[in-house]
C-alpha cells in the first residue's frame, strides 16, 4: 500500500500515491514516552507551533496565508496511543489540477518545513505571551471534558481501574503539569521532539513517489535518532482497584453506567482477532446481544456499547440509562456475558460481525487518514498488513473460539455517574 | 437517465426522475471500495402542522414525531432491520434534522441486497401501538442524554429565544410529554402524507455503476404501488422579525459558562441559485467578520474571551434562519459586547474590498474540494441543496462570481439589533454563590 523509506535513523517516509482524493495529505508523526508531563507539555507545544512561527510570526498572518492557500487544512493533534505521545502535523491541501491557479503544494510544503524548522523565537526560547495564552487553552481543553458527562464517567472509570497508568493518563496531560510549563521548558521539549522523537512522515494523494521523496529529503533535514525500540505496551505495572463498585454524583438528569472489564489480549497478541469479534457479537455493533436484549427487548437505553481498547488489555460497556436503574441494567449486562461464555452464540451472529469487521476495514481505506492511521497501526506488527489476511483471520474464528476468548474476559470495576442522591426518586 | 459533467470538479453526476416521481441521483467515485445510499424525505421536526394526505381539514401532531417515525420504520414484523443489514455487512443508520429525515447505509459488498433492504424497510410500515409504547422508554433516554448536553441546551435555548411561533424552536425529539402522546395511528398519518416517492430523494455514491443501479432502483420501484401525489400543504404561523426574547440562560453542572448570540435573519423565502448565492454571500462575510484571520478574532483570543470552543454558523432553510456566534468563556459580558460591537461597525460601514473577498473565497473553495473526498458529505449535501432546488456542484462556479456587492447586500439579512439575541449556560456553582 505505501512505500517506506528511510530517511534516516529512526525517520521513516510512507508514501502512497493513488487518484482516489482531491488533494494530497501529509502527516508527520512524533512518537514520545507518555508521561502526565511529556503530554502536558506536548500538548502546549502543539497548540504554539500552530499560533505562528518566523515567517508568518502573528496567528491571523499564518492564518491569512492558509486561506490564499486555498484554505489548506494544517493542524497539530496531540494524541496517545499504548504507552506513547503522539505530535502529529497534518496538512491537507487542494490538488493544483483542480485550481486555475496552480503552485499551491510547494507553498503548502515550505509552511510545513516553516512550522517545524523555524517557530517563533526570541532569544533561543518561545515568546511568553504566546506561551502563557496557550498553556491557558490547554488549560481549559482539558477542563472542558467535565462538562461532556459521557467522556467524564469514562475517564474516571479508567482513573479508578489504572491510576498512574498509560491507560488513564491523558493525551493534553494535567492541568498542573500544564501549569508548571515555563519557556525554557517547552522549547527543550520542542529540541527533544525535533531531534529525538521517533518520525514517521506520510503522504497521500495524486503525486510522483520519486519526484515527492527527493523534495521531502531537501526540504526536511531531520538528523538521525536513537534506534527504533519496539515498545510492549502490556508491561507497564499498575495498581489493583480495591473496589469493584463506584458511585458518583454530579447535577444530571441520566445515569451513565461504564462497566470496565479486564482480558489478558492485547493488539499483539495471537488471539486479538478473536476478541475483536467476541466483543462484535457482545456489544460493538446494532445486532449485538447488548443492544438486542438491553435496548430493544428491555427498552431501558438509546446507547449500549462495548468497545475492546486493545492497547490495554481492558474492555468498555457504556450506557445511558435511568438512574434509578443501574441494578437491573448492570444484571441484564452481566447476563449477555455469561450467555456468551455459556457458548450461546449463533453462527449467524459470526457471520453479521465478520461481515461488519470486514466492511469497516475497508472502509477505513477510503479516506487518506484511514489509510494512513490503519497502516501507521499494523506496522508494528511483524507481519506485513493486508487486507485479505485479516479478512482469512477473521473468517477462521469458531463460536469455541469465542466462548473461550468471552471466558477471558473479567469484570473489574461498575462506575456510574448520576443525579445527586437526594435528587434522586 | 441524463448525465449531468462537472468538468472542474471532475465529477459525472447521474440523474432520472422516476414514474412514481422519487428522485434519484448516482455519483461513481473511482477508487472508493465503498457505496454510501442515502434515502431520504422532505420531513423534518418543523412540520408538525399539515393536511394529511387524502383529507382536507389541517391536524398538529405531537413534538417530536418526525425522529419518532424515523425510529419505528427500523422494526418490522419480522424483526430488527439492522439484522438484515448486518448480515450484509452494511452500517446502516438514520437521523431527523429540522427539514429532513434521512435512511441510510455504507458498505463494500452486497451493494444490490443493501439497497432494496434501504428501499423496502423505508417503503413498508409497521407500527403497532405495543412497538409505538415500547420505544418511548429508548426515545425517553435519547432525550435524556441530550438534556444533560449543556452545547445542545445552548444551541436550542439560542433557538428557542429568537423564534416566537415557527415550529423550529421546538426540540426535533421533542419532550417526554409529547412523545407520551404519540399512537401507532399518527405514525401512518405522517407516513401516508411525507413518504411518497415524490417527496423524496435517493442518493447513491461510490463505487457503483451508474446504469446497472438506476435500472435495478427502477425495477424495485416498479413493482411496487403508489397512490398518486399529491402537493403536500403545510402551515406555518406567521414569525416576526424581531427575536422572541433578547436574553435568556440556564445553569448546569459546567466548568465555565457558555455564550451563544443568535441572529435572526430576515430574509428566509429564497430557493434555487439566489438562496445559494445569499447563503453563501452571509458565510463569507461571517468569516470576514469573525474568521481565524479577522481582529475581532484576533482581540478576543489574546483577551481570553473565547477558547477552542469558538464557532460561528449560518443556518438557512425555507421559512427560517441564523446566524450563531459563541464560545465557552469567563466572560461572557465581555464577549457579548464585542461582538454587537463588530456588528454594529459593519451596519455602519462596510469594511471589506475585493482582496479580501478573493481570500475568504479562496479558502471556501478549498473547503468544497476537500468535501468532495466524502461520500457521507456529498450525498447529504447534496441532498440539502436539492430539497432547496440547489445543485452542490455549482458552489464553487456561484463562489467564484461572487461579488463584493453581493457580500454586502446579502448580509443586510442579518442586520438589526432586534434580531439579536444572547442565551448562556452558566454554572450551578455560580448559582449556590450568589
Amino acid at each position: 500500500m505505501f512505500q517506506s523509506i528511510d530517511l534516516n535513523q529512526g525517520i521513516r517516509l510512507h508514501i502512497r500515491s493513488t487518484d482516489q482524493f482531491k488533494t494530497i495529505n501529509f502527516a508527520f508523526k512524533f512518537k514520545h514516552e507518555l508521561t502526565n508531563q511529556s503530554a502536558s507539555e506536548r500538548a502546549v507545544l502543539s497548540n504554539v507551533l500552530l499560533h505562528s512561527n518566523e515567517l508568518f510570526p502573528s496567528n491571523p498572518a499564518f492564518r491569512s496565508h492558509l486561506d490564499e492557500l486555498y484554505g489548506t487544512i494544517m493542524y497539530l493533534d496531540s494524541s496517545k496511543k499504548g504507552s506513547d505521545h503522539y505530535i502529529t502535523l497534518l496538512a491537507e491541501s487542494v490538488n493544483d489540477q483542480y485550481l486555475s491557479t496552480g503552485g499551491v503544494l510547494d507553498q503548502v510544503m515550505d509552511l510545513l518545513q516553516t512550522v517545524l524548522f523555524r517557530p517563533n523565537v526570541e532569544s533561543d526560547t518561545f515568546k511568553d505571551s504566546i506561551v502563557k495564552r496557550e498553556k491557558d487553552s490547554v488549560i481549559q481543553r482539558i477542563e472542558s471534558l467535565y462538562d461532556d458527562k459521557t467522556r467524564y464517567a469514562q475517564q474516571r472509570l479508567v482513573e479508578l481501574m489504572r491510576p498512574n497508568h498509560p491507560a488513564s493518563i491523558g493525551a493534553n496531560g494535567t492541568i498542573e503539569d500544564v501549569t508548571s510549563i515555563t519557556s525554557e521548558s517547552l522549547f527543550a521539549a520542542y529540541k527533544s521532539m525535533m531531534e529525538e522523537d521517533e518520525l514517521d512522515i506520510y503522504i497521500v494523494g495524486d503525486l510522483n513517489v520519486e519526484e515527492m521523496t527527493s523534495k521531502i529529503k531537501n526540504a526536511f533535514s531531520f538528523k538521525a535518532r536513537g534506534a527504533k525500540q519496539k515498545n510492549p505496551h502490556q508491561d507497564v505495572e499498575h495498581q489493583s482497584v480495591e473496589k469493584d463498585k463506584v458511585n458518583e454524583y454530579q447535577d444530571m438528569k441520566q445515569g451513565k453506567l461504564h462497566i470496565g472489564y479486564v482480558t489478558p489480549v492485547t493488539f499483539t497478541h495471537p488471539d486479538f482477532p478473536k476478541m475483536q469479534i467476541t466483543n462484535g457479537i457482545f456489544g460493538g455493533y446494532p445486532h449485538s446481544k447488548l443492544f438486542l436484549n438491553v435496548r430493544e427487548k428491555e427498552s431501558m437505553a438509546y446507547y449500549v456499547s462495548s468497545s475492546f481498547s486493545s492497547s490495554y488489555g481492558l474492555l468498555f460497556v457504556l450506557s445511558g440509562i435511568d438512574a434509578g436503574k443501574q441494578e437491573k441494567a448492570v444484571r441484564l449486562i452481566d447476563e449477555q456475558l455469561e450467555i456468551m461464555q455459556n457458548g450461546d452464540i449463533s453462527q449467524n451472529e459470526i457471520d453479521q460481525t465478520v461481515a461488519m469487521l470486514k466492511n469497516q476495514l475497508k472502509e477505513a481505506l477510503d479516506s487518506a487518514r484511514g489509510q494512513i492511521e490503519i497502516y501507521d497501526q499494523y506496522k508494528d506488527l511483524d507481519e506485513s498488513f493486508s487486507v485479505e489476511d485479516w479478512f482469512k483471520k477473521w473468517e477462521a474464528v469458531t463460536k469455541e473460539d469465542i466462548q473461550k476468548t468471552a471466558k477471558s474476559i473479567e469484570k473489574e470495576l461498575v462506575y456510574f455517574l448520576s443525579g445527586k442522591e437526594e435528587l434522586s426518586k | 437517465m441524463k448525465e449531468l459533467h462537472f468538468k472542474q470538479l471532475d465529477e459525472k453526476l447521474y440523474h432520472e426522475k422516476l414514474e412514481n416521481g422519487l428522485e434519484v441521483y448516482i455519483l461513481p467515485k473511482k477508487g472508493f471500495s465503498k457505496t454510501f445510499v442515502t434515502f431520504t424525505t422532505k420531513y423534518g421536526s418543523i412540520d408538525r402542522t399539515f393536511v394529511p394526505f387524502g383529507e382536507s381539514a389541517e391536524v398538529t401532531v405531537p413534538d417530536g414525531i418526525a425522529h419518532f417515525l424515523e425510529h419505528k420504520m427500523f422494526e418490522k414484523e419480522d424483526g430488527d432491520v439492522f439484522q438484515k443489514f448486518s448480515g450484509f455487512g452494511a452500517a446502516a443508520n438514520a437521523f431527523t434534522s429540522f427539514t429532513r429525515t434521512a435512511y441510510l447505509f455504507s458498505a463494500t459488498d452486497h451493494l444490490y441486497e443493501n439497497t432494496e433492504t434501504l428501499l423496502n424497510f423505508v417503503q413498508e410500515p409497521y407500527f403497532t401501538q405495543e412497538t409505538v409504547e415500547k420505544e418511548k422508554g429508548i426515545i425517553g433516554q435519547e432525550i435524556t442524554m441530550y438534556d444533560d448536553q449543556p452545547d445542545w441546551r445552548l444551541y436550542f435555548g439560542t433557538i428557542e429565544n429568537m423564534y416566537k411561533e415557527h415550529p423550529v424552536k421546538i426540540d426535533i425529539a421533542g419532550t417526554i410529554e409529547s412523545i407520551d402522546q404519540i399512537t401507532a395511528e399518527h405514525l401512518y398519518t405522517c407516513y401516508e402524507t411525507f413518504y411518497h416517492p415524490s417527496n423524496m430523494l435517493m442518493f447513491v455514491v461510490g463505487a457503483v455503476n451508474p446504469e446497472e443501479m438506476m435500472n435495478y432502483i427502477r425495477e424495485n420501484q416498479h413493482k411496487k404501488e403508489f397512490k398518486e401525489p399529491k402537493t403536500i400543504e403545510r402551515k406555518f404561523e406567521q414569525e416576526p422579525v424581531e427575536v422572541a426574547k433578547t436574553e435568556n440562560s440556564l445553569y448546569m453542572d459546567v466548568q465555565k459558562p457558555k455564550v451563544y448570540m443568535g441572529i435572526k435573519a430576515k430574509e428566509t423565502s429564497l430557493q434555487g441559485e439566489e438562496m445559494m448565492i445569499h447563503e453563501l454571500a452571509i458565510q463569507l462575510s461571517l468569516e470576514l467578520i469573525f474568521g481565524r484571520s479577522s481582529d475581532f478574532y484576533v482581540e478576543a483570543y489574546e483577551k481570553g474571551w473565547i477558547d477552542e470552543s469558538y464557532v460561528f454558523d449560518y443556518t438557512l432553510e425555507k421559512g427560517f434562519g441564523f446566524a450563531i456566534i459563541g464560545s465557552d468563556t469567563g466572560m461572557p459580558k465581555e464577549l457579548m459586547e464585542a461582538v454587537k460591537k463588530e456588528l454594529q461597525k459593519v451596519e455602519e460601514k462596510w469594511p471589506y474590498g475585493q482582496d479580501d473577498l478573493d481570500r475568504v473565497r479562496k479558502k471556501k473553495i478549498g473547503y468544497f474540494l476537500r468535501a468532495l473526498n466524502s461520500v457521507e458529505f456529498i450525498a447529504n449535501q447534496f441532498t440539502r441543496y436539492a430539497f432547496n432546488d440547489m445543485n452542490l456542484f455549482e458552489a464553487v462556479p456561484v463562489l467564484e462570481k461572487m461579488t463584493v456587492a453581493d457580500l454586502q447586500q446579502s448580509f443586510a439579512s442579518i442586520q438589526g439589533e432586534k434580531q439579536q439575541t444572547v442565551f448562556s449556560i452558566l454554572p450551578k456553582k455560580d448559582q449556590a454563590k450568589s
